[in-house]
């Protein structure tokens, strides 16, 4: 349209200058390949093991009997502990739990074997440390699976020993036992769940910092952003050549990801493949209108990138994977629903796990589209008010021009 | 050791004077206190909504479900005919499970029979299938409790020994250090110690890579390139003795976490922490030499730099190999020792280990960083300060 000269302005001009800036800009290339690959290999190792297994426990057996050892012997036994130290009194303990070489300390009281079969009911104590959540929780389980079911086969023999049949006296040691089954992940992977939900989260945080210094190097002078929308042809094509290229290199680096995830760990995959891949595509052009945005709108090109790490790097909490969002503060609720990520990572659960039915899986799409619509809306409407203002006497021209495109 | 107060009071003036370190160390510092812990204020998940399906409607089915939704746990939203009928709202993340009580299961009790019920719980968010399997397992075993007690002492049985055959042996499970089990107190301090580090990480990155003309005149004239170094770690020492008190004591008390360390305590378990991450951050300055890419590349490190701390997920899961790299880092240590000594009033001997391993970064990354120093300094002289250019 306004193409005058030899070099047809057009998206493929820009879009080819972007890819070009990529081999004499190596920071701009470590940042979009290099870098995401890397943390998000380094997170993939930290949770190769998918599971953490017998976690190292301390006993303080005060009574040595056939009892106590037995129950050291079911404690040691269960996947999620392992019997590693023996203490000869709780202060010896305690230290070994805040030294961190022990998760926590199973105590079996003098007498317990004579006392449990005098009826007079001596208690096991479990001192875990909480202050370390998941490995907390971990040791616990172990203990409540292996404790109790030395429990049961004492009550077990109490019974059969009266002369109750053996059904019977089964049935009566829990009346309503709960049958609990685990909706969607049935191998309850924490380490696998958590990780594909980390991936993105960490590509958030680069994907805006990475184009508000790209677009910022467009902005710093108000020549060299003419010179692109000239180059563009117009805003639209200029603006998408400047931004697809990042998407592409992105959606790369988020399909390796996704690859090692779904080929190599095995994560399930049972939802819709191309509404996941979608969603993916909208989640970063999202949070790519959101550093652009960022570097229109703040001035010098370092607080951009400042606002954007302090905006995006704490995101991870309010997506609701650790602590759900059901659980929050009204604030921390509706902060989380302006995160690209929160929505993304609610469609990628239901693609992945959840195996949510097509007519079901729409919503988190939808605000996607219209996050990406909203942002690229207000990116234009910012770069007309740059262009209006910089030359302030074709006003008129101006927002006719940016009418008619 | 004028020179070194001289560097210090330069230092100290211009993270005043240089706004994006400013907005760094101080700003951010302060934005993060109030936002961060957001998410985590309410510590514990409740009320989890769940649909019952009671197929039997008899006073025990009735019975069982009110004192599921009496709970903390859980919370029951819906009563509905069936399984399926819950199905669309478990997808719409509108309910988290379902609790279905079978037909007779009243009649079974009164039999004597093994009565299960069975739950269907949400399991693609962890910690929602952690509160409605252990809430609603936790009612069910004690109404079991009751039931099996009642029937012996219906047979006739002492009530007392009625109670001892049907809990022989009770385990009692303390908590340590967190007695709520909150998420706040689990997570905030950790996330508090490795917000400390990257702040003043990104912070003293930003000091070294912008241009220092007051510093660079009075280098020549006398600071040796050790002198340098020691003064900006003064300096930012003095900074950190107010972010830190700030961060380790100040906001806990605000958010209501735990402490039991003593801030004498705390304050020395600090100081090897800050030195560590002030002179990495030196020599990441000296790496990098440019602001923007300093930040670029701290910005996604938090995440990654939690994890590998083996506080969130335990470091025995993770490859000892990649834990032996992560002791690179100031955070592996300080956050575990930290909140041992501050969370759990560890002393100092009880965490040595972190302890020591924090004074040997801070001494290997500060002998880095005067090496660069020196360096850099030879072309401070030859160029006289016009290496900055982006």
């Amino acid at each position: 349209m306004m193409a005058k000269g030899r070099l047809r302005p057009g998206f493929l001009v820009v879009f080819r200058r972007e890819f070009d800036r990529f081999s004499r800009r190596r920071l701009l290339l470590f940042l979009t390949t290099v870098l995401p690959l890397l943390l998000m290999g380094v997170l993939a190792v930290v949770f190769s093991a998918g599971l953490a297994t017998r976690l190292p426990i301390a006993v303080l057996d005060l009574d040595g009997t056939d009892l106590s050892r037995t129950i050291v012997r079911t404690v040691d036994a269960t996947p999620d502990t392992a019997v590693t130290r023996r203490v000869s009194d709780l202060a010896e303990g305690r230290q070994l739990i805040l030294s961190g070489d022990v998760r926590g300390l199973l105590m079996l009281p003098r007498n317990l074997e004579r006392d449990v079969y005098g009826g007079r009911r001596p208690e096991v104590v479990f001192f875990y440390n909480t202050q370390t959540m998941t490995s907390g929780n971990l040791v616990l389980r172990g203990v409540n699976s292996a404790v109790p079911a030395v429990a049961a086969g004492i009550r077990l023999s109490l019974r059969t020993a009266e002369g109750q049949p053996l059904e019977a006296a089964q049935a009566a040691l829990a009346p309503i036992p709960v049958q609990v089954n685990p909706l969607f992940n049935p191998t309850l992977n924490y380490a696998h769940f958590l990780l594909a939900a980390l991936l993105p989260s960490v590509l958030q945080v680069i994907v805006v910092t990475t184009m508000a210094y790209a677009v910022g190097l467009d902005v710093e002078t108000s020549h060299r952003l003419r010179v692109l929308r000239r180059l563009g042809g117009g805003l639209w094509p200029a603006m998408a050549g400047k931004i697809l290229p990042y998407t592409l290199l992105f959606l790369v680096v988020l399909g390796i990801a996704d690859w090692v995830l779904f080929g190599v760990l095995d994560m399930p995959l049972r939802g819709n493949r191309y509404l996941l891949i979608l969603a993916g595509i909208l989640f970063i052009l999202a949070d790519q209108f959101i550093g652009v945005l960022l570097a229109l709108l703040l001035r010098p090109m370092a607080s951009a990138i400042s606002i954007g790490t302090l905006l995006m790097a704490p995101a991870f909490g309010f997506m609701g994977i650790g602590f759900p969002r059901i659980g929050m503060n009204a604030f921390a609720y509706h902060w989380g629903q302006l995160i690209p990520g929160t929505w993304y990572l609610m469609a990628r659960i239901d693609q992945t796990i959840r195996g949510t039915p097509l007519y079901l899986s729409w919503t988190p799409i939808a605000v996607l589209v219209f996050m990406v619509l909203l942002f690229a809306s207000l990116t234009a409407l910012r770069l007309e008010v740059i262009r209006a203002r910089r030359r302030p006497l074709p006003i008129q021209q101006t927002t006719v021009e940016g009418a008619s495109e | 050791m004028r020179a070194i107060l001289t560097v210090c009071r330069i230092e100290v003036a211009r993270i005043f004077s240089l706004k994006p370190a400013f907005a760094v160390l101080i700003v951010a510092s302060v934005i993060y206190a109030g936002f961060y812990p957001q998410p985590y204020r309410t510590e514990a998940l409740r009320d989890v909504p769940i649909a019952v399906v009671d197929l039997d409607g008899t006073d025990s089915s009735r019975e069982l479900a009110r004192r599921v939704d009496a709970s903390a746990d859980v919370a029951v939203r819906a009563v509905f005919p069936d399984q399926a009928s819950a199905t669309q709202d478990i997808y719409r993340r509108n309910l988290h499970g379902v609790l279905v009580i079978p037909q007779f299961f009243e009649r079974d009790l009164l039999h004597h029979r093994q009565s299960p019920v069975a739950l269907y719980a949400d399991a693609s968010y962890f910690l929602i299938y952690q509160r409605l399997s252990g809430g609603v397992t936790a009612v069910a075993r004690s109404m079991g409790a009751e039931v099996e007690t009642a029937r012996l002492i219906a047979a006739g049985v002492d009530p007392v020994l009625a109670a001892a055959a049907a809990d022989p042996m009770p385990l009692t499970a303390v908590t340590l250090f967190n007695p709520q089990g909150g998420y706040a107190t689990y997570i905030l301090p950790a996330a508090f110690v490795l917000i400390l580090q990257q702040t003043l990480l990104i912070g003293v990155g930003l000091l070294g890579t912008y241009r220092n003309d007051e510093l660079s005149a009075e280098l020549s004239a006398s600071a040796g390139p050790a002198a340098v170094v020691g003064g900006k770690l003064l300096a930012y020492l003095i900074l950190e003795a107010f972010i830190m008190s700030f961060y380790l004591i100040a906001l806990p008390y605000l958010y209501n976490i735990p402490r039991l360390g003593a801030p004498l305590t705390i304050f020395v378990f600090a100081l090897p922490f800050a030195l560590a991450v002030s002179a990495l951050g030196l020599v990441l300055a000296g790496l990098f030499r440019d602001p923007l890419t300093v930040q670029l590349v701290s910005a996604a490190l938090g995440i990654p730099f939690l994890f590998l701390a083996g506080f969130s997920w335990p470091t025995e899961a993770i490859p000892p190999f990649l834990h032996a790299v992560a002791t690179l880092l100031p955070s592996t240590s300080a956050i575990n020792g930290m909140v041992a000594v501050s969370q759990m009033g560890a002393s100092i001997p009880d965490v040595r280990q972190p302890f020591l391993i924090l004074w040997a970064l801070a001494a290997v990354y500060a002998a880095i960083a005067i090496l660069l120093e020196s360096r850099a300094g030879g072309r401070w002289s030859r160029h006289d300060g016009a290496q900055h250019a982006t």
